[in-house]
């Protein structure tokens, strides 16, 4: 068996890498979906409306997508984690299905209706309840799920609903609008396009607000947290990372003070990606923090080489497909001739 | 009722069953329709006759509202196995767990990457990276039925490994994706989904001709469908006769509940097929039935007597053996009976089309519009068949529903089967209603090609009032 014992340590670790780019991939761009659909409710005229629904047209279904891929690569690699974190969050997963399948229907139903208030506002609502499932599956698995010794959810119910989480997800709810601002701006013209630097701004604060809460709340909160943190070398990432925050954070206020229109969905880019890292290293190696490690949940070594000679091909043509569909509807959206 | 809703196994099946079953009227209808639309667009391309454009975007309009709705509904099934089956998803999760991801990451993200160019990408990119597009949506939907018709394959006959304290050890994943029912389930519910969308652009077809509107435009339409359906419809009939043999060598006790058959018909004997029948379910016979001597025989071993025996339900014990045995005949007796329909509908209307009369037989365009939802009523039968049939099993001889359900409070589960349930027939009346109403505006024959270059990479060409 000694041989085998890197590889049983490395397979898991390169599938807790993808899991994180399929999640970070999906947090970013179904994050600015999301944003803009809660946007939409706060949109003046059906004109702007209509543009901001063809901003996301031609790609909401493929950001969504990414959720479908994450989901089954945890059900893949880690079967344990996929069964256990689902039953401890059956609620907010339940929310952000619904959500997500408002959102979805209202799209195509918008099109056709007559009527198109009911639609407007469940596509607006159903973007604030996918992400209000989310920022509380976030927050639960931040806090720590309660599993017995076999890893199996032995908490309650309600176990996702605490001061923390609320936390969490109205902070997530102010980064999608940010990220959907920025995304915006980068697409519009206009009055609109400077409702939005507004709105982006705003956004900032809000979510800086909630992110200095978490992040001073966590080590003080939790021994095991302070302890992990607090030694080297996290102790290091975890002071560069406020600090590389709060220099994006300046960047991005000024690109918006400045009225740029590519910086600052970059800038907020990169912010989402430096609290990726930062989560990602509070998490790991747990996959159900706080107790059970990626190596205890992982299924079998063939399964997961398996898997990666698939999925690790395939990945680069995912990004590259991708990547064409935003190059081919690149540019503004103007309103349509009457 | 009180006994149902307070039992966490049957909400969670329930609620697995009534997404499954919501879910599949979108899918089926997209996976096939996208085939059509390769042809149509292929069509344009090579002739240059702008009235295959005009199929092409007209067809897309119905395409698009499937398509989100086949997504939307989709997302709690991909969910569920953790959120319900949670038991079942770590027992089984090393190979299940990969097939779904396979379907996420080699299907799910192609066709959802490609259908904005294919909806919205008409004058963005040239004619042949638009066909491409649209193969590669179809190709994709193609790819995501391989895979869950794996999956479920192997719940029905699992192989490629053994399950050892109760978690399936995969020792070859080949060997497991190719399940023996593979091969057959999936060419069936390929066929199936190509064979109702076909019907329901005949019969969309048919209705418009009936009407005499556009009536040249739909004469197209109703061609193209019974070219492919003159193929399609004979082979799915075989193919489905072939997947039954196999119901009847691996999983003899669904094949039981099919037939409605309580007792053995021992090897030697003929066995006749039942026509109608009223299964009791508690008496463990039929109160009456229609049987046609001598055929079920011939239907599953092509002689007059059975060289071997067909069990009969008492042969198990109750406990392993499918309850709902009413349900699963009518299901496969209904299934079967629109399979037929379908073939008479097109041999009709060949003979029709060969006198040169097909769309002037008024009675015969009744015939195309009654066929649009049947594909629709069979499919679902021929899962009911295969699903409940597969009951008291989960994974078939290995692991039961029982033990693969989550130990879910009562509360939860009605919380989300309560939801879901009123949303989905929300949703579905709303398909229905803006469904027709696509239907009943009609094909814009005015429509100009596309330019490429007409409009300019900038603005977006997509009107903002739809």
């Amino acid at each position: 068996m000694e041989p085998l014992q890197p590889l049983q340590e490395f397979l898991p670790q390169v599938w807790f890498f993808i899991l994180g780019l399929f999640l970070f991939l999906y947090v970013l761009l179904d994050g600015f979906d999301l944003g803009v659909g809660i946007l939409s409710l706060t949109a003046s005229s059906e004109e702007r409306r209509s543009i901001l629904m063809t901003s996301l047209g031609n790609v909401w279904d493929a950001n969504e997508t990414w959720l479908v891929l994450m989901g089954g690569a945890l059900f893949g690699a880690f079967p344990l984690a996929y069964a256990t974190i689902l039953n401890a969050l059956y609620i907010p997963a339940v929310i952000m299905v619904v959500g997500l399948i408002l959102r979805a229907v209202s799209f195509e139903f918008r099109e056709n209706a007559k009527n198109k208030l009911v639609w407007n506002v469940a596509f607006g609502v159903g973007s604030f309840l996918a992400a209000l499932g989310q920022g509380f599956a976030l927050g639960t698995v931040f806090e720590g799920i309660k599993v017995d010794e076999a890893g199996h959810f032995a908490g309650g119910v309600w176990d996702w609903l605490t001061w923390r989480s609320v936390l969490v997800a109205l902070t997530l709810i102010q980064a999608y609008v940010l990220v959907g601002s920025t995304y915006l701006i980068l697409k519009t013209t206009g009055d609109l396009q400077e409702t939005h630097y507004k709105t982006a701004t705003i956004a900032t604060w809000t979510t800086l607000i909630g992110a200095i809460f978490i992040t001073v709340s966590t080590p003080a909160l939790s021994e095991q947290a302070r302890e992990h943190l607090f030694n080297p070398p996290l102790l290091y990432i975890f002071g560069i990372i406020p600090l590389g925050g709060l220099l994006l954070i300046y960047l991005l206020l000024r690109s918006l003070q400045k009225r740029e229109e590519v910086t600052p969905i970059v800038w907020t880019f990169l912010l989402f990606a430096l609290s990726f890292i930062g989560l990602g290293f509070v998490i790991f190696p747990n996959i159900i923090p706080p107790s059970v490690t990626i190596y205890e949940a992982a299924a079998a070594p063939s399964s997961l080489v398996f898997m990666l000679t698939f999925v690790g091909f395939l990945i680069p043509i995912l990004l590259a497909y991708n990547v064409y569909n935003y190059i081919v509807f690149r540019g503004k959206i103007v309103a349509a001739e009457h | 009722m009180a006994e149902i809703l307070s039992n966490a196994v049957i909400l969670s099946r329930l609620q697995f069953a009534i997404t499954a079953i919501f879910h599949m009227l979108w899918p089926v209808l997209t996976t096939g329709m996208a085939i059509y639309l390769v042809i149509v667009e292929g069509l344009w391309l090579k002739t240059k006759n702008i009235s295959y454009y005009h199929h092409a975007r007209f067809w897309s309009k119905l395409y698009v509202l499937n398509f989100g709705l086949g997504v939307a509904s989709g997302l709690p099934m991909a969910f569920q196995f953790g959120l319900n089956w949670a038991p079942f998803s770590e027992a089984v999760g090393d190979f299940f767990g990969t097939v779904l991801g396979f379907e996420g990451t080699m299907a799910f993200m192609l066709e959802a990457s490609f259908l904005g160019i294919m909806l919205f990408g008409w004058e963005r990119v040239p004619p042949l990276i638009h066909w491409l597009s649209t193969i590669l949506v179809a190709f994709g939907a193609n790819l995501s039925t391989f895979w869950i018709l794996s999956a479920n394959s192997w719940l029905q006959t699992p192989s490629g490994g053994e399950f050892i304290n109760g978690k399936f050890v995969v020792q070859n994943y080949f060997a497991a994706i190719a399940s023996p029912f593979m091969v057959n389930s999936f060419s069936h519910m390929f066929l199936a989904t190509l064979e109702t969308s076909l019907f329901v652009i005949g019969g969309i077809s048919a209705w418009y001709i009936f009407q005499d509107r556009h009536k040249e435009f739909f004469a197209k339409s109703l061609q193209i469908v019974l070219i492919m359906a003159l193929f399609v419809a004979p082979l799915q009939i075989f193919v489905g006769h072939l997947s039954a043999e196999q119901v009847y060598h691996y999983q003899p006790a669904k094949l039981a509940a099919m037939e409605a058959q309580w007792e053995t018909i021992p090897a030697g004997s003929s066995a006749a097929w039942s026509v109608l029948a009223a299964p009791n379910n508690q008496l463990e016979k039929n109160e009456w039935e229609v049987k046609l001597p001598g055929l079920l025989s011939y239907l599953l071993e092509l002689k007059p007597t059975l060289t071997e025996p067909v069990l009969g339900l008492k042969h198990w014990q109750r406990q392993d053996r499918p309850q709902m045995v009413g349900l699963i005949y009518y299901s496969f007796r209904i299934m079967i009976a629109i399979g037929l329909y379908f073939l008479g509908l097109m041999l009709v209307s060949v003979v029709e089309w060969l006198r040169g009369k097909l769309t002037d037989r008024k009675w015969l365009m009744v015939g195309w519009v009654i066929a649009a939802p049947l594909g629709y009523i069979a499919v679902e039968c021929g899962w009911i068949v295969r699903c409940v049939g597969r009951q008291p099993w989960l994974v078939y001889g290995k692991m039961r529903t029982v033990e693969a359900a989550s130990h879910l409070p009562v509360g939860e589960i009605l919380f989300s089967l309560t939801g879901l349930t009123v949303m989905y027939v929300i949703f579905f009346g709303a398909a229905l209603l803006f469904g027709s109403k696509i239907i009943r505006k009609g094909p814009d024959l005015e429509l100009p090609a596309p330019q490429m270059g007409k409009v300019k990479f900038v603005p977006d060409s997509r009107p903002a009032e739809a």
